[in-house]
């Protein structure tokens, strides 16, 4: 089958799964747990097939990339959506780690939430959400990127809530949700902003070369807005810089979520991005001054918060937000195959993590154990190198989590909802007619016709 | 130009359909059955009258019995789309609503809808836009005290309009050219009025919050009001008026994003339902106001995705307040997920496809709009962005408060989607799924009357610098 086939066949298969499922649970039906693990993992193994033999294609044809054109997804007067994927050095093994991440978190799963009322809704996620990734990973313009990446945000915040009777997993999927909406609106503007000023959206209508050795093929100040908006957006995604706060917040989901999720490959979305866009950034001082920046202050917040975390996965996450900062700082400096090398092991090791968290103080204890109890706790080191006062300050500032969460309240929601109620004032109140029916919580609801 | 008439009489079959409709619901002890047949043989009439259209291409065709209507590449594909909102709409009323006075009163105002899209001359449009109103004035749904401002603001919009045709001294519906600037400024203010654009929004949000909610998804998913606009573009402008649709560009904006702010201070669904669709449709003004091809095919197709999405979203708010008293005004969230899962994976999808997620119709309506809005002018284009993001946090809101949460100890047991609800809401999802994934046909469909007001704007821009 030619390459052509095996990499829109790749991205469709899970994405038609998941409309096939879902349907027929609309319509009433019903799958057993059986049959959806069976069904998921002949889709990752075929999947994984399909990523070998095109590595396999390509590195006997010696090819650098491999473009598909499938045409335009709607056309109106001289715009038009274009629909190609892109399969390169960079994409590669990116699709690469999801299809085999997703299979492990899929097999994972099946144990794992087996009698949970949400089983099929996870698997049905999952599958969307491997969709969106290979999206993302393949997409050959902005455009198409932004439709993979808007997938992967709504799937990850639908399993974020998925314990839906608890209020906090529904409290922090909104803020996750909000702060990934916000995040994206640099996107899309970047994206339109890009049509608008240059015409095109494409990576081949932006760059010219094969990436690493790719060159940006315009110039000016749009260059540096758009590259600025990437970086941006890219930030959000990963939770880094002022979208820092939502990580911790997705760990409400459950644990083969938060593993695929964000140790392995949503939250290294925005590195991708930022590794496909870079000789953008590298066109603009100014953007790669603030991806480095972005990166190595949050890196610097990550570990400190790391430390001093209670829970298992609020304290993975902030390491995996330290390290993606590394990776973006290792973008800025324009160390690529460093990044790249960095992002495909870091995702590996943290859903490894990930998974075992549950299990992580027996897990502590065994290898306590076989170390005949000599095991010592380690990083007291560097910070042994500072003043106390210093010390006891970057304590107090980490345990507080570097009062994110309170500047975000206090400068952004709190001024927000007051306008939002001043904004009350067009609306007339009449007096009532005849007084309401206060909202009973006594009343026993009954089945209804 | 030679008149052109349709094959068969579409229209007048659909139209005397409904108007049958009315009357053996208004008599028959099960209403609900002859307002669906009702409503079932309306559709395929106009769904007739809309592939004629489509098939051949270009102008207006008229109804071979009643020459008082036609039907054009602007109106036709509306008609089979409300029409078939209106079968949806019936069959997805709960029993309380299903009475013979309130499936008489929704088949009146589809009746009005589609008269007034059908209408060649102002005299019939007019009618169908004192008609859709009728309903609510005379109580069809129950009486209505608290919604005196949502029905004054309707009465006024027709007011607005009446007095724009008396001005105006025109006779054919698109032939606006001999206007002033008072035709216009009435005609906005109609358009005002009717749509909810801020600062007149308070009127739709009232009769969201205590009127009846499926005549009033019914009322407002006419978009009467964006149709009086794509008419008025698709006639040559003088150059008062281009002024006038300026100011209601800018208005629209404005509301979209106003509207959108102000939603985050509420709680009640039925409010909050409000203000994304009052928001929301701002977009279909917008776009339509940009004056460029992709703002206006954007709109025109956001107009089919919003009406869709909306009707879906209001039925399943309605039906689940039947369910559940409560959900009027819930103190904490209401945690129904558990008990109807499948209606909230239908009011998940219906809401996404409102704000725009990729795959669903409405992302492709968007996306021109934003293309459209920013070619004219970047600020309005990022303005628009703001608020798709800012409903989209609304929604998941909504979301949350009606599906999410912990389930309140009083409500035991209630049913999921019943199979007469199932079809019509995956019909719904079906429509934008597959709409969003081949937007390509829905612009095909929209894509003459595209033309027909570009051609319009062009005749109107080069007669500019000569005046």
């Amino acid at each position: 089958m030619p390459l052509q086939t095996l990499i829109p066949l790749l991205i469709a298969t899970p994405g038609v799964l998941f409309l096939m499922l879902g349907t027929i649970w609309l319509l009433g039906g019903h799958v057993s747990e059986r049959a959806i693990s069976r069904i998921s993992k002949v889709i990752h193994v075929f999947l994984a097939l399909l990523v070998a033999i095109m590595g396999r294609e390509m590195w006997q044809r010696n090819m650098a990339s491999m473009n598909v054109a499938l045409g335009d997804w709607f056309t109106v007067a001289e715009y038009g959506f274009p629909l190609s994927l892109l399969i390169d050095k960079l994409s590669l093994p990116l699709v690469g780690m999801t299809v085999v991440l997703a299979g492990i978190v899929g097999s994972f799963s099946v144990r794992y939430l087996h009698r949970d009322p949400g089983f099929f809704r996870f698997f049905l996620l999952l599958h969307l959400f491997t969709f969106g990734a290979l999206l993302v990973f393949t997409a050959g313009s902005l455009d198409l990127l932004v439709v993979g990446w808007e997938i992967v945000g709504i799937t990850s915040v639908l399993l974020i809530g998925f314990f839906q009777y608890r209020p906090d997993p529904v409290r922090n999927a909104l803020r996750v949700f909000a702060t990934y909406r916000l995040a994206d609106l640099f996107m899309l503007t970047a994206v339109f902003l890009s049509h608008h000023w240059f015409g095109t959206a494409s990576w081949a209508g932006m760059f010219s070369g094969d990436w690493p050795s790719s060159a940006y093929k315009f110039d000016g100040a749009a260059a540096t807005v758009i590259a600025v908006l990437l970086a941006f957006a890219a930030s959000g995604k990963s939770s880094q810089g002022p979208f820092c706060g939502w990580l911790p917040r997705a760990m409400e989901g459950p644990t083969p979520s938060s593993a695929v999720f964000y140790g392995a490959i949503s939250v290294h979305a925005g590195a991708y991005l930022l590794l496909r866009v870079e000789p953008l950034l590298h066109h603009s001082v100014i953007a790669t001054s603030l991806v480095i920046f972005i990166g190595l202050t949050t890196a610097f917040l990550g570990t400190l918060i790391h430390r001093t975390s209670a829970d298992a996965k609020a304290s993975l996450a902030y390491a995996a937000q330290t390290q993606i900062g590394l990776i973006f700082a290792e973008i800025g400096f324009g160390w690529t195959t460093l990044a790249v090398i960095h992002l495909v092991g870091h995702a590996m090791l943290r859903t490894l993590q990930f998974l075992r968290a549950p299990s992580m103080l027996r897990d502590y204890h065994r290898v306590h154990a076989a170390a005949g109890g000599k095991l010592s706790p380690t990083g007291s080191h560097y910070e042994s190198l500072l003043p106390s006062a210093v010390q006891i300050w970057l304590y107090r500032w980490a345990l507080g989590r570097g009062f994110y969460d309170s500047i975000v309240e206090r400068w952004v929601m709190a001024p927000v909802l007051t306008l939002a109620r001043w904004l009350a004032i067009f609306e007339p109140k009449f007096p009532r007619q005849q007084p309401e029916a206060e909202p009973s919580a006594k009343v026993v609801e009954t089945p209804v016709s | 130009m030679p008149v052109e008439y349709l094959t068969l009489p579409y229209l007048t079959t659909g139209l005397v359909c409904l108007l049958g409709g009315v009357v053996s619901s208004w008599r028959s002890g099960q209403p609900r059955k002859p307002a669906a047949l009702a409503a079932a043989i309306a559709f395929v009439s106009f769904l007739g009258a809309a592939r004629e259209v489509i098939a051949v291409g270009h102008g207006r065709l008229f109804d071979p019995l009643l020459p008082c209507f036609d039907a054009d590449a602007l109106d036709a594909v509306p008609m089979a789309f409300y029409a078939a909102l209106t079968l949806m709409v019936v069959e997805l009323a709960p029993k309380r609503d299903a009475g013979h006075r309130a499936m008489a009163g929704m088949l009146i105002i589809s009746l009005a809808t589609q008269i007034a899209y059908a209408a060649a001359g102002w005299t019939t449009l007019l009618s169908g836009w004192w008609l859709s109103c009728l309903p609510f004035v005379l109580g069809m749904f129950g009486v209505q005290h608290s919604t005196k401002l949502a029905i004054g603001l309707l009465l006024a919009s027709c007011l607005a309009l009446t007095a724009a045709v008396a001005v105006m001294h025109a006779e054919t519906v698109g032939n606006l050219s001999h206007g002033g600037s008072l035709t216009f400024g009435l005609i906005i203010l109609a358009v005002m009025c009717r749509k909810g654009v801020f600062p007149l929004h308070s009127g739709v949000v009232q009769a969201f919050e205590k009127g009846p909610l499926l005549p009033v998804a019914l009322l407002f998913n006419g978009h009467l009001g964006v149709l009086l606009v794509a008419h008025s573009e698709a006639s040559v402008l003088p150059q008062s008026a281009r002024q006038a649709f300026d100011i209601l560009s800018v208005l629209a904006v404005v509301s979209a994003c106003i509207i959108s702010i102000r939603a985050f201070a509420e709680t009640k669904p039925r409010r909050l339902l409000a203000f994304l669709y009052v928001s929301q449709a701002s977009f279909i003004l917008a776009g339509i106001a940009a004056a460029n091809i992709a703002g206006i095919t954007g709109a025109l197709v956001h107009w089919l995705a919003l009406s869709a999405a909306s009707t879906g979203l209001i039925c399943i708010v309605r039906v689940l307040e039947v369910r559940v008293s409560s959900s009027e005004n819930p103190l904490v969230h209401l945690g129904l997920a558990v008990k109807a899962p499948r209606l909230a994976t239908f009011f998940l999808i219906c809401g996404l496809a409102l704000i725009g997620l990729p795959g669903t119709l409405s992302y492709c309506g968007e996306e021109l709009i934003f293309h459209g809005t920013l070619a004219n002018h970047p600020a309005v284009g990022i303005t628009l962005l703001v608020t798709s993001a800012f409903n989209a946090i609304n929604l998941i809101r909504l979301y949350g408060i009606l599906f999410l949460g912990v389930l309140p100890k009083h409500v035991i047991d209630i049913p999921d989607a019943l199979p007469r609800e199932r079809w019509p809401l995956t019909a719904c999802v079906v429509f934008l799924v597959l709409g969003g994934l081949f937007p390509g046909i829905i612009i095909g469909w929209r894509a003459e009357t595209v033309q027909a007001i570009e051609k319009a704007l062009g005749v109107a821009a080069a007669a500019m610098p000569q005046r």
